[in-house]
């Protein structure tokens, strides 16, 4: 009983901030600012847990997944500018042509070991950064980037942060409750078997190579569509945003937050944007500071947020009842196996 | 013409080859990947500007010296970051992010105590050109092919026909063997990495005089510097030669006729096909596909 | 059930199943035997699909399955166990069981993201099938723990009921009593029984001698790769050259 009074309270307290947070920044705080930075949190969580997926889940690395950010982006805007589709549908095209790439990229990838496979995605990820700052005939803008709109829906313009922002958590809540959904599916006990030992998956059946190509694709569409949620938010991309230390970023945001789960992607951009933050004012120390931190929680930390949150509550829970210890174990087993 | 563009391809592949043949090297030690060897590069030369260009120590010493700092740092980070990483058994994503991390470090380091402009070597021999069948070419840029060559070749001596030499080959190909033998693997698999920083600092002195100097001078000779590792089959430091020389040269020839471009893409380009088609690289070397 | 013509192995210049021919039959338990090195896990790899043989075939209900990638070998009705254990360490215990069922399930991506009804019932027979399967072997109390926190001889149950999960013909059990004590060998010994009552045919690569001898019905003998004997346990056990084998030049 108590276990599943807590297990809707958390949600629903969640669900109430998440729709109330523009109206507290604005009206409580005063800072707009911090809509827009909401908005931000919103589609990096979504391009997250897309690489979650991929590498939390199938265990595959990408060290390229700027590449996909990028065709969202580039696509999107392309779409609309050259061929004149609605922001709406160029967004969803867009990330499903980085769908299809993710499966073509994925078919001959899914050979590689491990390092092998992150030099390819590094190779891939450059190729689409040459592409986007030289493209033939300067489609993309090239190094003066491209302008573009925000979303409209039935002629209704999503011209402020905060009517966005209703929007992105629209969709991050839509993707993230498909990603929950395929997780706790036979695709994603596949996945997660061929991470653990793809030799016994393969030979329990899993047909090891389809499933890296599913995880890559859904992975890039992801991705993809929060690049398409950048590019319109920002109304202006150009090929800076989409270089190799965007790749970086990304797989650092999730490493910070934790791996294979639902929270974790989330609290490390939260806390990767919150650092950015800091930091913006000492810009050119960024970098350093940002190495050094990064190569402090890996030493420290290897299990991100999440993991130490994990360790620091089953502790507290071990400790609470020490007669029922094993009981709680498991308890704290089945948390594993929820996310 | 021609000789023009070959003589530019191989100045810039001998810098290739160097870089790749730290990453075969380290990954035939430690398994690992590390992505600091470009950054590596750009300290050399920074140190290298400081110390022959602004403090006017002669080049060679200068060269000792740089050579001797890098090495330092290298051995280093194997010895306090890379080895607690592995001791501690955490998964090589891990291990490469630290390398990423630390080349930040190392970049933004330099651009902080060197300064984000470019700086330029001062000349470095009385003969500013060297004439080859007609053509000049700027010595430093002679000296880059030819200091390559002579530290490959010093190189493979060393790792073939030295006592130490062998106990790294031995420590990376077996540890425990290794160990049983009296080999301290520990200190081999410090050096290999040290070695490889090394060389990454010699190859930045050796560029800084013909490219002149800046903070992102090592950051895409080193991706570039993957992909000559992979031509030639990663691991294999002959193959980290060729395919250096190989990608410099065919880089430059595409460029020079066909567009300019797209040189950047070549390079990555090629990386992909032989992940994909010949993973094994020119020289064969042992599998990478699953 | 299962026949290898000829069946070679190379790999660069060492022939590791050399001009293997033999036969499984139904409902029986054909024991793999042979001094270590000799080639015997090399073979179940063979016949997996995990690599393809230079050259011979395998017949496995009169389909030709030596080009075949293991998880269509697998959707075949053949599954295994192997040396070092392989278990999916940081699932829990009842998902180890129903990945085993992978193949048997129908459900598609599209139904598995938006959790239609059938995707939903499909899932919940699964997991009951999984139970039942972990009872069978007396695991049933651990379904939600981690299968790496296991004991060694749990995790061995483990991994054979997560190859019975998909209701194979023929189950490949590689050295399934490594490193147990003999309670645990007998109940081994008992549960190969149970596994053939359940219409299993089992081939077995074991060391242990009276294992052996005791539960198998026919025996092949390998040695550097060939074969050396084969016949009943009796004919084996008296047969000089397997003698030889296992005691002499080792």
């Amino acid at each position: 009983m108590k276990k599943t009074m807590k297990k809707t309270l958390g949600p629903v307290i969640g669900a109430a901030l998440a729709l109330a947070l523009p109206f507290i920044l604005r009206n409580g705080f005063d800072w707009n600012y911090g809509v827009q930075l909401a908005c931000f949190f919103l589609l990096y969580a979504i391009a997250v847990s897309g690489l979650d997926i991929l590498f939390g889940y199938a265990g595959q690395i990408s060290l390229g997944h700027a590449a996909f950010f990028a065709i969202g982006a580039y696509g999107s805007v392309m779409l609309h500018q050259y061929a004149n589709i609605p922001v709406f549908f160029s967004m969803i095209i867009a990330a499903a042509f980085a769908t299809v790439v993710g499966a073509a990229l994925a078919y001959p990838a899914s050979k590689l070991v491990f390092h092998f496979l992150s030099l390819a995605t590094i190779a891939f990820g450059e190729v689409v950064y040459q592409f986007v700052s030289q493209s033939p005939g300067s489609i993309t803008g090239n190094f003066t980037g491209m302008f573009t709109q925000t979303v409209s829906l039935f002629g209704y313009k999503l011209n402020s942060f905060t009517k966005y922002y209703y929007f992105a958590l629209a969709a991050a809540v839509i993707l993230l409750v498909i990603k929950r959904n395929m997780i706790k599916s036979r695709v994603g006990r596949a996945l997660i078997a061929i991470r653990e030992n793809s030799h016994a998956a393969e030979g329990m059946g899993v047909n090891v190579r389809k499933y890296k190509i599913i995880a890559f694709a859904v992975s890039a569409f992801y991705t993809a569509y929060a690049g398409a949620l950048y590019a319109h938010l920002v109304r202006y991309i150009s090929p800076d945003t989409f270089a190799y230390k965007q790749s970086v970023m990304f797989m650092t945001m999730l490493l910070f937050g934790g791996t294979a789960s639902i929270a974790g992607p989330m609290s490390g951009v939260l806390a990767v944007q919150a650092l950015n933050e800091c930091l913006r004012s000492a810009e050119t120390y960024q970098m350093l500071i940002y190495g050094i931190l990064l190569l402090t929680v890996i030493v420290v930390m290897p299990g991100g947020i999440s993991g130490v949150v994990r360790d620091v509550a089953a502790r507290i829970r071990y400790r609470k009842s020490g007669a029922a210890a094993a009981g709680d174990k498991k308890e704290e087993v089945d948390d594993h196996a929820d996310n | 013409m021609l000789l023009q563009i070959l003589i530019s391809g191989l100045v810039i592949g001998s810098i290739y080859g160097l870089i790749a043949l730290g990453y075969s090297l380290i990954y035939r030690s430690s398994g690992l990947m590390s992505f600091m060897q470009g950054d590596l590069l750009t300290v050399g030369a920074f140190l290298g500007y400081t110390f022959y260009g602004v403090m006017h120590i002669p080049f060679f010493i200068s060269l000792i010296l740089v050579i001797v700092i890098v090495f330092m740092i290298g051995f280093g980070v194997e010895k306090g970051v890379i080895s607690i990483l592995v001791k501690k058994g955490v998964l090589p994503i891990y291990t490469i992010l630290a390398t990423i991390a630390i080349s930040y470090i190392l970049q933004n380091g330099s651009m902080l105590i060197f300064g984000s402009d470019m700086k330029g070597y001062p000349q470095i021999f009385k003969i500013p050109y060297i004439t080859i069948f007609g053509r000049s070419f700027q010595t430093e840029a002679i000296l880059c092919i030819g200091a390559s060559l002579l530290l490959m070749l010093v190189f493979s001596f060393f790792m073939n026909h030295t006592s130490i030499g062998t106990s790294m080959r031995a420590s990376a190909m077996d540890p425990m063997a290794a160990r049983a033998c009296g080999i301290d693997v520990g200190l081999a698999t410090g050096l290999s990495w040290a070695i490889s920083a090394g060389i990454a600092a010699f190859a930045g002195m050796l560029i800084g005089p013909v490219y002149g100097v800046y903070t992102t001078l090592g950051a895409v000779i080193g991706r570039k510097g993957f992909s000559s590792a992979v031509i030639g089959g990663f691991g294999n430091m002959t193959g980290a030669i060729v395919g250096g020389l190989l990608l410099g040269v065919i880089e430059t020839l595409l460029s020079a006729y066909i567009s300019s471009a797209y040189k950047d893409m070549i390079a990555y380009a090629l990386l992909l096909v032989f992940l994909f088609v010949k993973p094994t690289g020119l020289f064969n070397e042992r599998a990478i596909a699953d | 059930m299962l026949t290898t013509e000829h069946l070679t192995l190379k790999f660069g210049g060492l022939t590791a199943n050399n001009d293997i021919s033999l036969t499984i039959n139904d409902g029986k338990i054909t024991g793999l035997i042979g001094p270590n090195g000799a080639g015997k896990t090399t073979f179940f790899n063979a016949i997996s699909g995990v690599y393809p043989p230079t050259s011979g075939t395998v017949t496995f209900d009169g389909v030709r399955i030596e080009r075949k990638r293991p998880h269509e070998i697998n959707e075949l009705g053949i599954t295994r166990t192997y040396q070092v254990i392989n278990l999916f360490r940081k699932m829990s215990v009842v998902e180890n069981v129903m990945v085993g069922m992978h193949d048997r399930l129908t459900q598609n991506f599209f139904q598995s993201i938006f959790k239609v009804g059938s995707e939903r019932r499909e899932e919940k027979e699964a997991r009951e099938r999984a139970y039942e399967w972990l009872k069978f072997v007396g695991l049933e109390k651990r379904a939600s723990d981690l299968a790496g926190s296991l004991s060694y001889g749990e995790q061995r149950q483990l991994e054979i009921v997560r190859g019975l999960a998909s209701n194979p013909k023929l189950i490949l059990l590689d050295e399934p009593a490594a490193g147990m004590n003999s309670t645990e060998k007998e109940e081994l010994n008992t549960l190969m029984g149970r596994i053939l009552e359940k219409g299993v045919t089992i081939m077995l690569i074991e060391h242990d001698m009276k294992l052996v001898m005791n539960v198998t019905d026919y025996i092949y003998v390998l040695n550097y790769g060939k074969l050396l004997a084969q016949g009943t346990p009796a004919e084996v056990q008296n047969n000089p050259d397997v003698i030889a084998a296992y005691l002499g030049g080792d």
